[in-house]
C-alpha cells in the first residue's frame, strides 16, 4: 500500500484534506507522542487518522480510550512524563472528561497538551450545541480556534510548543464545518523531539490535595495572566485597521473560526475588506486586549461576529467599559446574528449588509415552498437493532404494558421514529441506565423499566450505572445492544471487540463477564442473536417479567460491517423473497417491523423485498404470520 | 448604495473570484467522493478550495449534501442562497429540496432518477411521482437539466460510475471550470486500479452526453 497523502514527508506539497485530517497532520508535524479520546461526530477522524499514520512513525502512541475523561488521563499521564500528547473527543465529551481537565489545568502541562473540542453548531449530530469556549474561560485556559484546514494544521502545531512555553494545557476548539471540510493545505515539516521522556516525581504539582492546589491555583492565575498580555502578540491574531468611513462610519469587525472566513468572502463580496477595520482572533480565549482596545478607539461601530454565545460580545463590552470608551463606540453582535444553529451563507451578507446600511440585492433569490416528505436517516437494511426493538414492541403488545424505554446515544437512537417509537429518553452517554435508577424509585412494578444502550456506551459509562442498580436494588432491566462497533461514529472498535485502534489485537472484554462482575447473578444475565426473532421474544419475556437487576445481551454483527465482511470473504448473501401466493397484503412487515428493503405494492396488494438493499438478515421471515416469506436455497 | 458583486476574471478558467456547486443526493450514492475528486481536480488547476459536507448519514438513507468552492481566492465553505453557479443532484427530489439555493445564473443537472424514503408510507406521506417532480422543477427554472446518468453508468459496466458520468457531463456541457485532465486524474486517484477502465469509459460517456447538449445550455 502506498502512502497516504496526509502522511508524506514531502514539505511544501499541496494537498486536499479534511479539516479532521489537517489536525492529524499538525498533531503528527508537531512531533506529538500521545494521542487519545473517544469517538464522537464530528471529531472522530482525528485519532483514525493518526491511526493510519502509524506504520510510518512508529513513536506514534495512539489510542481509543473507554470515553473522554480515561482518554483526557492517557493524554495527561503522557504530558506529565514530558511527552507531547492531545486529547481528542467531540463538545459533550468534554463535560466528561471535565472533572480531570479541571483540576489539571491547576497543575498545566510538562510535555505541550492539547485537548480538541469538536463543537456543533446546529446539533448536526449532538444532543446539544453547547459553546466550549466557556471552558477556556472556566479552567483559566487559552483556547485557539481556526479557520480553516490549513491554519487548523499550522495552529494546533503551534499549540504543543506554546503549551510547553507557558505550561499550560490549550484547549483546541473547531465547529462542524472545520472538521468535515476540506481546504487545500501545504504540507510542513515533521518535527523530530528529541529529548528524555519521563516521569519527574514532582509530588507539589501532581498531587492536587488541598494544600498544594492552592498554591497551584496562584500559578495559574498567575499564567492566565501572563498569556492574557502576551495575547496581543499572539502570531494567529491580526488586527487590520482602516480608517475610511462609509456614510461618515467608521466599521469594525470581529471574528475567529468559521466565521472569520465566511466574514471575509463576505466583504470581498461587498468590495469593503479594506474600508473597514477587522481583528482577527487565532486564540479567542484570553482576550488580546491592546488590540482590542486599539480596535475600539478605531472606530464608530463594531459587530461581532460569533456563532452561539456572545462571549467575545460580553468581553468587548466590558472592554469599552475598563477603557471608558462606552460612549464613544457601539459595540453589536446578537441583536444582528442569532445565538443558536450555524450561521447560514446568506445571513453573512444580509447582516454585513444592514449593519453598515448598503441595500443588499438578493439577487432574485427563489423562495419558494417546497413540500416534499423529510428524507430522515432510517436503521439499515438489515440492522440487528431493528428486531431487537420490535421485539420489544411485541411483548408490550402481549402483556399490554407500556414499557419505560430508557435508551441512549447511538444509531439505535432513530428507533424513535416511527414505524418503531421505541425509545423514550435520550439525554447523555450512559444515560439511559442512570436515568433507569430513577426511574425505578418511582415506577416500582406497573411499567417494567428497560435501559437500551450499546455496547460501546455500557463500555463508557454504563457500568457505574450498573453497579449502582445492583447496590442499591433498583429493578431494571439493561438491553445491551452488541452490534460489536462503535457504528454511528464511523465503525470504532471497542474492548468488546478487543481490536485496538491501529487494528492490532488487544484483549477482549466480554460483556456477560463484566456483566457477572458488576454483581448481576447468572440467573438474571440472558445472551441472544438478535436476528434470531422467536428466541429474542422467547428470552425477552423471561427477561422482562424476571424481578432484580437483569441483564439482556443482544449480540448481532452491524449489519454494514456483516456485508462488508460477506464481500471480502466472498460469502454468498442470503437471498430471501416474498410469495405472492401465501402474503395476504396485512402489512404487517412493512408498517410495523419496516425494514427499508420491505415495501408494499398497492395494485397488487402484496408486500416485495427489495434485493439491491437486502442484507439477507432473514428476520423478517419470522415477523410475517403468513409464512409468506422465505429464503431462496440455490 | 448597491453593491454590486465584484468580478475577478484574470489568467484563471473561472469567471470570477469564486465558482460554487453544490452537490446533493441520497447517502450511498457518492456525494463526499464526488465533492473529493472535484475538490482535488480544482487544487490541480492551482486554485483554492474548500468543502463542507455531511457526514455520519452518508451511509444511513439520509439527505446528503455538500459545498464546494474554489477559485484564485477563496475563504468560506459555505454558499449563499442565490450563488451556486451549479447544483449536481444524483437524485431528482434532492434537487428540488435546496432549489432555494440557486439563483438566476444557476445551472442544475439532474440525474433522472427518484429514491423514494424508506418509511415514507408508514409515516402517512405520499411522495411525488418522477413526472411529477420533474415538470415541477421545470416551471420554477430555466437551466435545468436531467440526464439518465444511471443507465449511461450501467453502459460502462457498473452502476457505482453514475457520479464518474455526471462529472463527465459537467465538464463535456463547458460549465465547470476545471481542466479535463485534471478532473480524470483526480477521478482516477479514488478508483482502485481493477475499476479504472470502467471509470474511464463512464467518464467519457458522461463528457459525450455533456457535449451533445452545449448548444442547449447557451
Amino acid at each position: 500500500m502506498s502512502m497516504p497523502y496526509f502522511a508524506e514527508e514531502i514539505p511544501g506539497k499541496r494537498v486536499i484534506m479534511l479539516g479532521n485530517e489537517a489536525i492529524a497532520r499538525g498533531i503528527l508535524e508537531a512531533g506529538v507522542v500521545i494521542g487519545a479520546g473517544y469517538p464522537g461526530t464530528p471529531s472522530s477522524e482525528i485519532l483514525d487518522t493518526l491511526a493510519k499514520m502509524k506504520p510510518y512513525y512508529p513513536h506514534l502512541n495512539i489510542e481509543w480510550s473507554i470515553n473522554e475523561k480515561v482518554g483526557f488521563e492517557v493524554a495527561y499521564g503522557g504530558s506529565m512524563s514530558n511527552a507531547r500528547s492531545v486529547a481528542v473527543m467531540k463538545h459533550v465529551g468534554l463535560n466528561v472528561a471535565s472533572d480531570a481537565f479541571m483540576t489539571a489545568c491547576y497543575a498545566g502541562a510538562r510535555g505541550g497538551m492539547v485537548v480538541v473540542s469538536a463543537d456543533d453548531p446546529n446539533c448536526f449530530s449532538s444532543q446539544n450545541e453547547q459553546d466550549n469556549r466557556y471552558f477556556g474561560l472556566h479552567a483559566l485556559i487559552p483556547v485557539f480556534e481556526p479557520s480553516t484546514a490549513q491554519e487548523a494544521k499550522d495552529l494546533i502545531k503551534y499549540a504543543f510548543e506554546f503549551s510547553e512555553e507557558h505550561h499550560t494545557i490549550v484547549l483546541f476548539r473547531t465547529t462542524t464545518r472545520l472538521n468535515h471540510g476540506r481546504g487545500d493545505v501545504m504540507l510542513g515539516e515533521i518535527q523530530n523531539i528529541d529529548r528524555p521522556y519521563g516521569f519527574d516525581w514532582d509530588r507539589a504539582r501532581w498531587v492536587c490535595l488541598p494544600s498544594h492546589s492552592r498554591v497551584l491555583r496562584t500559578k495559574l492565575l498567575e499564567r492566565f495572566e501572563k498569556i492574557s498580555n502576551l495575547a496581543d502578540e499572539f502570531p494567529f491574531n491580526s488586527l487590520k485597521l482602516s480608517s475610511e468611513k462609509i456614510n461618515g462610519i467608521r466599521y469594525g469587525f470581529i471574528a475567529a473560526g468559521i466565521p472569520y472566513a465566511q466574514l471575509i468572502d463576505t466583504l470581498i463580496d461587498f468590495g469593503l475588506e479594506n474600508k473597514v477595520s477587522i481583528l482577527k482572533l487565532g486564540m479567542v480565549i484570553p482576550p488580546p486586549k491592546k488590540l482590542i482596545r486599539k480596535l475600539l478607539s478605531s472606530v464608530d461601530k463594531i459587530l461581532v461576529v460569533e456563532e452561539l454565545e456572545p462571549i467575545l460580545e460580553n468581553i468587548l463590552k466590558q472592554l469599552a467599559y475598563e477603557n471608558k470608551l462606552v460612549n464613544e463606540v457601539e459595540i453589536h453582535g446578537k441583536d444582528y446574528f442569532p445565538q443558536q444553529g450555524e450561521f447560514s451563507g446568506e445571513i453573512y451578507l444580509e447582516k454585513v449588509a444592514n449593519f453598515i446600511g448598503i441595500k443588499y440585492e438578493k439577487n432574485n433569490i427563489p423562495d419558494i415552498k417546497i413540500s416534499l416528505p423529510p428524507r430522515l436517516p432510517v436503521l439499515c437494511p438489515g440492522c440487528s437493532h431493528r428486531s431487537t426493538f420490535y421485539a420489544i414492541t411485541l411483548l408490550e403488545k402481549e402483556l399490554k404494558i407500556k414499557f419505560i424505554n430508557s435508551s441512549d446515544i447511538g444509531c439505535y437512537t432513530l428507533a424513535v421514529y416511527k414505524p418503531l417509537e421505541c425509545i423514550d429518553t435520550e439525554i447523555c452517554m450512559g444515560g439511559s441506565i442512570g436515568l433507569a435508577n430513577g426511574f425505578a424509585k418511582i415506577h416500582s412494578t406497573e411499567n417494567p423499566i428497560l435501559a437500551i444502550l450499546g455496547d460501546s456506551t455500557f463500555f463508557h459509562s454504563g457500568v457505574p450505572a450498573l453497579i449502582n442498580a445492583v447496590y442499591n436494588q433498583n429493578n431494571i432491566l439493561v438491553v445491551i445492544l452488541d452490534n460489536r462497533s462503535t457504528s454511528m461514529t464511523g465503525f470504532q472498535d471497542n474492548p468488546g471487540t478487543g481490536i485496538k485502534i491501529t487494528k492490532e489485537p488487544g484483549t477482549r472484554v466480554v460483556i456477560e463477564e463484566l456483566v457477572r462482575g458488576c454483581g448481576v447473578p447468572s440467573e438474571n444475565i440472558w445472551v441472544e442473536d438478535s436476528n434470531n426473532l422467536n428466541k429474542m421474544v422467547e428470552k425477552l419475556r423471561e427477561a422482562v417479567k424476571a424481578q432484580g437487576v437483569r441483564v439482556f445481551i443482544s449480540r448481532h454483527l452491524c449489519s454494514l460491517l456483516e456485508e462488508r465482511e460477506f464481500r471480502s470473504k466472498q460469502i454468498q448473501i442470503p437471498v430471501v423473497k416474498i410469495d405472492p401466493s401465501k402474503c395476504k397484503g396485512c402489512l404487517i412487515c412493512v408498517n410495523q417491523f419496516g425494514c427499508p428493503a420491505l415495501s408494499f405494492d398497492s395494485e397488487e396488494k402484496k408486500a416485495n423485498i427489495d434485493q439491491e438493499i437486502c442484507r439477507g438478515c432473514k428476520v423478517c421471515i419470522s415477523v410475517c404470520q403468513y409464512d409468506a416469506i422465505y429464503e431462496e436455497i440455490n | 448604495m448597491v453593491i454590486q458583486l465584484n468580478k475577478v476574471p484574470q489568467n484563471w478558467t473561472v469567471e470570477k473570484k469564486r465558482f460554487s456547486v453544490l452537490n446533493v443526493g441520497v447517502g450511498g450514492q457518492g456525494i463526499i467522493r464526488t465533492t473529493q475528486i472535484l475538490a482535488w481536480a480544482a487544487l490541480m488547476d492551482g486554485y483554492q478550495v474548500r468543502t463542507a459536507e455531511t457526514h455520519g448519514m452518508a451511509q444511513r438513507g439520509g439527505s446528503v449534501s455538500a459545498y464546494l468552492r474554489f477559485g484564485p481566492e477563496v475563504a468560506s465553505p459555505l454558499i449563499p442562497r442565490g450563488h451556486v453557479d451549479i447544483i449536481l443532484a444524483l437524485e431528482i427530489s434532492e434537487a428540488l429540496r435546496v432549489f432555494n439555493f440557486s439563483g438566476p445564473n444557476t445551472y442544475f443537472f439532474i440525474n433522472n432518477k427518484i429514491i423514494i424514503p424508506p418509511m415514507v408510507s408508514q409515516m402517512g406521506f405520499k411522495y411525488p411521482s418522477n413526472e411529477n417532480l420533474c415538470q415541477q422543477l421545470k416551471n420554477l427554472h430555466n437551466n435545468i437539466y436531467f440526464f439518465d446518468a444511471d443507465k449511461l453508468a450501467l453502459k460502462a459496466g457498473t452502476s457505482k460510475a453514475l457520479n464518474v458520468v455526471m462529472l463527465g457531463i459537467l465538464l463535456g456541457s463547458d460549465k465547470l471550470p476545471i481542466k479535463e485532465d485534471s478532473l480524470q486524474h483526480s477521478i482516477l486517484r479514488f478508483i482502485p486500479k481493477k475499476s479504472q477502465e470502467v471509470n474511464r469509459i463512464a467518464f467519457q460517456l458522461g463528457i459525450d452526453k455533456g457535449k451533445s447538449i452545449r448548444r442547449e445550455l447557451l
